[in-house]
Formats: structure tokens, sequence, C-alpha cells
């Protein structure tokens, strides 16, 4: 048995990320760049040593090669330890059977025994979609005070968004009195996070039930939670303040980028008591040319600036070429941008190389996608809202 | 060249660097936006496939120990070898002051002898470089010499009164060493790298601490090793190196590695030059900003004008402000309508609003650390 922990977490790494079109068609969503130097499940991971949480378990199943090089040792975050740390948890072969992870609860389920061994009270769920800062330990010590058996952190929404995300109804006290996804005519805007605490003993016995019922969909939201509020489980509503960020789409992945642009920045990254720690690339500070011009943007190590940069977020080793413009764009790390090339509300995946004097993306409309590697001829046109992965 | 260790001694005579290095040795010295000195020496051992790197300490090492720390950043923080840093302490027969890198090695010899590797590399801390060692290691197992000292023809590495200068036959054989001439005779500059057999070394230094010498090349190679008539040999360093011996050297370092050529072969793809991670946020750059011909690094916030200058970490700049041609070390602060020319700002120095500090291009000004003007 290894040492005791007080709670461990749980990420949910797994999921295709399919409304992010061809970024994700070689990496799994937790995996995308965000910010310059980050990748979304920085931040929960961040969260988690910020929060002395020092067991996570990420669970992952689609294209999960690049997020397990990522996350490695854990070390970056801190996570590296001789009890406890970073666990990746793939799906794998039990006996003569063996399955894929079939929806988020059985994600868990089929990992009751890594759990087990921590011999812990709490299991906190999280997922890799979100970019946020919150302290998991003050939502713990909210599910302790008030011996719940189930704590779900929910922010409020504007009241005309209510009805796309899943809804607690709380009553007195932030008891969960109701569950709604996606109600037509939500009665509240506290919205969940997909950021759940349970009590371990009750998790592991609703997990089990639902394994054994083969109408579920094993699903945390369809399953689990309306289960247990069936049975009048003690259920608590955390709530949330704070930046709060969906990047699960092209559109929703380029404004958090723009958010970092703005003043005051709306989530707070250089909060030194609340660091986000990330794997570091290694490379030397970047270098503006002669001629050059940078407003607006944010720069990070390698990047070799010859043109023209407004308005964007380029990460690390980016170069782009004299005469070349990027305007309100995500470059991310390793893009190139050839001479007299114009890039404008549009995000150009890795290594993607947007040949000289091409146009990627327009002044308004949808936001253009140039794929990873992808090498764009020379003259090329990519239209707003176009997607190029060749 | 897992067979060879590195030991990297830092406690040469550094006043020459003045303010700079008084509360850091100069290995510790912050260069090129980001890095410190011993970083290059470090991160070339690494990357040429050393395992086993000592760091000797003497003076002002506490930064030094703070940047290294389990030698993680550079992989070396395994079961087996690994950083080891070694810092000054006092035995019967150890003073814990090092009167130069014989008594440095002389007083770490368990740490020589305890190590499993066959041979040694020597560095001292002046010199920055990006070294493939490989090479070099290569070239001493096959020409069968007993010492080999890199070199460099290089002409800005000549110094007056200061450097050690080699004589070389055709076959490359060192035949006379001059150590600190008034004006060098020999155009082979020692880059302060030696590679040997360790039985050697330990046999070296033992016999020349029994004769109470203090310098390994000077007492020891030059004298001892010529008597004997130990083979030693020179290898030539060809690409970019620079010494880093006065405030004006560091100062045009640093403005050098704004030229790109320079800037990609010191910090090629396949040699990275790993550091200390501080996790900061890129670079921002705000509405009026105007940087040309700069290197920014990550936790900058940039709202002046900014030209020919190296901006370390967490670097601030206001709007109004004016800056060319200068050095600005970690979390400086450089206020609205500040006029800065030829400085060097060593970490988090605060230049108060309006204030304006313009040096000659040939002697710039120095802030030191913490400074409030």
């Amino acid at each position: 048995m290894m040492n005791k922990k007080q709670c461990v977490a749980m990420l949910l790494a797994g999921g295709q990320g399919s409304r992010l079109g061809i970024l994700t068609a070689n990496m799994a969503k937790p995996a995308i760049p965000y910010g310059g130097k980050y990748r979304i499940i920085d931040f929960p991971l961040s969260n988690c040593t910020n929060s002395a949480v020092d067991v996570v378990g990420v669970l992952t199943q689609y294209q999960p090669l690049k997020l397990n090089a990522y996350i490695g040792s854990g070390s970056p975050w801190d996570l590296d330890l001789a009890h406890g740390g970073v666990y990746v948890l793939p799906p794998y072969v039990k006996g003569k059977s063996g399955e894929w992870y079939s929806g988020t609860a059985n994600a868990i389920y089929q990992n009751l025994s890594f759990i087990e061994q921590f011999n812990t009270d709490y299991v906190l769920i999280l997922s890799g979609d979100h970019i946020y800062k919150m302290d998991y330990n003050a939502m713990l010590q909210f599910h302790i005070d008030n011996n719940a058996d189930c704590t779900i952190a929910v922010r409020e929404v504007p009241w005309e968004e209510a009805s796309r995300f899943g809804i607690m109804n709380t009553g007195e006290g932030n008891v969960i009195e109701e569950f709604e996804e996606k109600p037509a005519k939500p009665r509240s805007n506290k919205a969940s996070m997909g950021v759940y605490i349970f009590t371990w003993d009750k998790l592991r016995k609703y997990l089990t039930e639902d394994a054994a019922d083969p109408n579920s969909s094993n699903d945390f939201g369809k399953n689990i939670i309306p289960n247990m509020l069936n049975d009048k489980q003690r259920m608590f509503a955390y709530d949330f303040e704070g930046y709060w960020k969906d990047v699960g789409t092209i559109e929703s992945l380029w404004e958090a980028n723009m958010d970092l642009l703005q003043l005051p920045m709306p989530i707070d990254l250089y909060d030194k008591k609340w660091r986000i720690y990330g794997r570091n690339p290694g490379m030397a500070p970047h270098f503006v040319a002669d001629g050059a011009s940078v407003k607006n943007s944010l720069i990070t190590e390698g990047c070799e600036v010859y043109g023209r940069v407004d308005h964007s977020v380029l990460f690390a080793g980016v170069i782009i070429k004299e005469g070349a413009s990027v305007i309100d764009s995500v470059l991310m790390p390793g893009a190139v941008v050839e001479r007299g090339a114009q890039v404008r509300r549009a995000i150009v995946a890795e290594g993607a190389v947007i040949g000289a004097g091409s146009m990627v993306g327009e002044e308004t409309g949808n936001i253009a996608v140039v794929g990873q590697q992808v090498q764009l001829p020379a003259g090329s046109a990519v239209k707003a809202g176009e997607q190029r992965a060749e | 060249m897992k067979n060879v260790m590195g030991v990297i001694y830092t406690g040469e005579k550094d006043s020459f660097l003045r303010e700079l290095t008084l509360l850091r040795a100069i290995a510790a010295m912050p260069v090129a936006g980001r890095y410190r000195v011993i970083d290059f020496l470090v991160s070339g051992m690494v990357n040429s496939g050393m395992r086993n790197v000592g760091v000797i300490m003497q003076k002002n090492y506490h930064s030094l120990m703070d940047h290294l720390g389990s030698g993680k950043e550079w992989d070396l923080h395994g079961k087996n070898d690994g950083l080891y840093i070694l810092p000054p302490f006092l035995t019967r027969d150890n003073v814990g002051v090092y009167n130069g890198s014989l008594d440095a090695l002389h007083s770490n010899m368990n740490y020589l002898r305890r190590s499993r590797q066959e041979y040694v590399l020597i560095c001292n801390s002046l010199i920055v470089f990006n070294a493939n060692f490989t090479g070099m290691f290569k070239k001493y197992q096959e020409s069968g010499c007993d010492v080999m000292m890199m070199y460099t023809k290089d002409p800005d590495m000549r110094r007056p009164e200061y450097g050690t200068y080699f004589d070389l036959d055709e076959a490359g054989n060192i035949i006379d060493i001059e150590i600190d001439p008034t004006k060098p005779h020999y155009e082979n500059t020692s880059m302060e790298v030696l590679l040997m057999r360790k039985d050697l070394l330990i046999d070296l230094v033992d016999r020349g601490a029994a004769r109470g010498y203090h310098e390994l090349v000077r007492d020891v190679l030059q004298r001892i090793a010529r008597d004997e008539g130990l083979k030693m040999c020179g290898y030539e360093y060809k690409d970019l190196c620079f010494r880093l011996d006065s405030v004006q050297s560091y100062f045009k370092f640093n403005l050098d590695t704004l030229d790109t050529d320079v800037r990609h072969r010191l910090f090629p793809e396949d040699r990275p030059v790993y550091t200390k991670v501080r996790d900061e946020l890129p670079a921002r750059y705000m509405d009026d900003a105007r940087v040309v011909n700069s290197m920014v690094a990550d936790g900058c916030i940039i709202d002046g004008m900014v030209e020919h200058s190296v901006l370390f970490r967490g670097v601030k700049i206001d709007k109004g402000a004016s800056v060319k041609n200068c050095i600005i070390m970690q979390d400086c602060h450089v206020e609205e309508d500040v006029q800065l020319e030829n400085c060097i700002l060593d970490k988090q120095a605060v230049i108060k609003h309006d204030g304006k500090l313009i040096g000659p291009s040939a002697y710039p000004i120095v802030i030191s650390k913490n400074m409030v003007i």
C-alpha cells in the first residue's frame, strides 16, 4: 500500500475534440497549444500542483502520443514524485477482455484499482478542455465542510447562454436539487464546469452500479450525477468566479488566445503565487530585426521577426520573414510565414509554412486554419473559415 | 563521451568585471537574454554525451548553486553520475580558499577518484562557447598524447598581459606555453579547456600539491609535465568564442548576439543551451512598443522604444522610454520617458521617471543590482 493521499485527481483527456477540426487530427485536445507557450493541459495540471493535489491520473485514449510525450515524467509541474505524481492511464487489456473507455464514467471505472492503491478519501474529476485558474483545495474544503457526497463546480453564465450548458438548480446552502442538461427554459444560470469532487466510497458504489447497467452511456453528466440525485445523495454546487474559457472550437480557441492581449489580461498569468507551468522548449530569447514592427502581441523564445506582427500570439520558434504581415492571428510552435505573405484572423498550426505572398484568412468572417506541418505553396489563398489540411 | 567527466572551475579572478561580479561568480553572469555563462559549458558537455559534471565553486557561489539546482534542466539529476556542486570546505589539509585551479582540484580529489570515468575535461568559466567536445575526445584518443588543450586562432581572444598562449609544432604538439605575456608571441590562444586521463591528472595534482604549487597550467603543466616529457598537444576550436574579462567585452558579447549569424552559430538547433526555467508568460508588446534589432526574453512588458539591445526576462519598458545599445538584466524597470544609451542594468534595477543615462559607446555605464535611480 502506498502512502495515503487525501485526494486523487483524474483528468479526462481522451476525447477527440472533433469541433477543433484539423487541429486535433493528430493530437488529443488537451495537447493543443495555447497562449504562446502553454498547452491546454498545463492549466489543470498547474492547478493541481498549486492546490497541493499531487496524484493525477491522466486518462488518454484518442491520439495520445503527443500528449504522453508532453507529460513525460511530470517534472515541469513538479509532479515527478516518488509517492504520487502524474500517471498516464490508457485503456488496457484485463484478462481475456479489454475495451476502450466507453464514456467518462467508464474511464474512471476501468481505473478503480489505480485509485484504490492511494487509499484515498476523495476523487477530483477534471477535464482538459478549459482555460482557468482554480484552487481545488478550497473546493475540497467546501466538500468536506458540507460532508458532501459530491460537489460540482459551477459558474454563472449569461442567462441567454444558459441553455447551452448543464445547469444546476440549487436551494439553500447551494444544495443541488436538480440537474438539467442544456435546458430549453433554464431556471438557473449556474453552469457545471465539469469539475467534480466525490467522496470515494460513494463514487465507487455508483460507478460499479453504472458499469452493471447495460443501458447506461457510462457518462458522469448523463448517468452518475442524475442517479446520485435520484437517490437524494448530499450534492452541492461550488461557486467559482473568475476567468473560465472553453476552448473546444476553432473560434473559442482563437478568442481565448486573443483574450490574453486585452488590458488588463482577463486571466492573470503573471500571478507568481499561481504560476502556470509548462514544458519549456529551451530556445534563445526571440529576436526582432531592423525594419520589423511588433505591437499588441505576445511573443516567446526562439521567434525571429523581420516583418510586421500586430495583435497576435506567437509560439516558440515562429519565423516571420521580411514584408510578411501577421494580424489577429495565432501562430503555433515552429510556424514560418515567408516573405510578403499575409496572415489575418487565422490559426497556423505547428510547423506549418505559409509560402511567400500567400493570403491566409480575411479581415472579417470565420477563422482560417492551416494544419500541422502543411507546406502552403507560394501565392496560395486560404479563405475565412477554411481549414487547410494539406 | 560517457567515459569523460567534466570539471568546471569557477574560482577565477573576477575583479575586472567590477560591480557585475560583486555579488556573483563569473560563471553565474547573466548573458544573452536568459542564460548564465555556465549554461554554455554544462550544456556543451551534456550535448557531447558527458554524464558527470562537477562544478568547483569558490566565492559568491550562492547564485550559482541556486541556478544549477539539482541539475535537472541539463538532465544531470540521475542516480549515477549527474551534477556535483563542489563548494570549498575546511579540513586538515584544505583551508577552503583556493589560490588556484590546482588547489581546487586537490581539494576535490575524492570526487575525482570516486567518479568512474577514465578521462577528465577541465575548463574554467571565463569563456563563452557552445562546444561539441566529441571531436576533441576522438583526436585525443587517436593522437596518443597525454594532455590535450583547446585553443583558438581568433584574434579577438588575445589580450595584453592576460591569457595563455601556445606555440605548436607542425604535428600539433605544444612546444611552448606563455602565461599572461605583456604581448602574446603566439597566435594560439588557450580556451582554458584541458583533456587528459584521470589517473594522470590525479598523479599530477598530487605531485604538484606536494611541491606547494597552486596553478595547474602555470605550475604543473609548464614545469612537471615538460620536465618529464609528457606529450602535450593542441586542439583547435574553430567556432565562435567570447572571452568575458572586462565590462567592455561583456557588453560587446551581449550585443554581438543580435547578429543573426552569431546567434544561429551560438544556438544551433542540434545543440540547445539549457538553463533554469522561470515559467513566464511570453513577452508582451503594447500599443506604443517600437522594438528593432533587439533580443527580448519572456516575461518582458514593452510599451517604449528599444533599439539594438538585449532585454532579459521580466523587464518592463514603459511608454515614452527609449533604450538604445543597452543590456537590461532580469526584472529591471525602465519607467516613463527615461532615456538610456550604452548602459548595463544589473538585475532588478529601476530607472525612475524622466531619468537620462547616456554612456560612451566604448565604456558603458553599469548600474548595480537593485539600484533605484
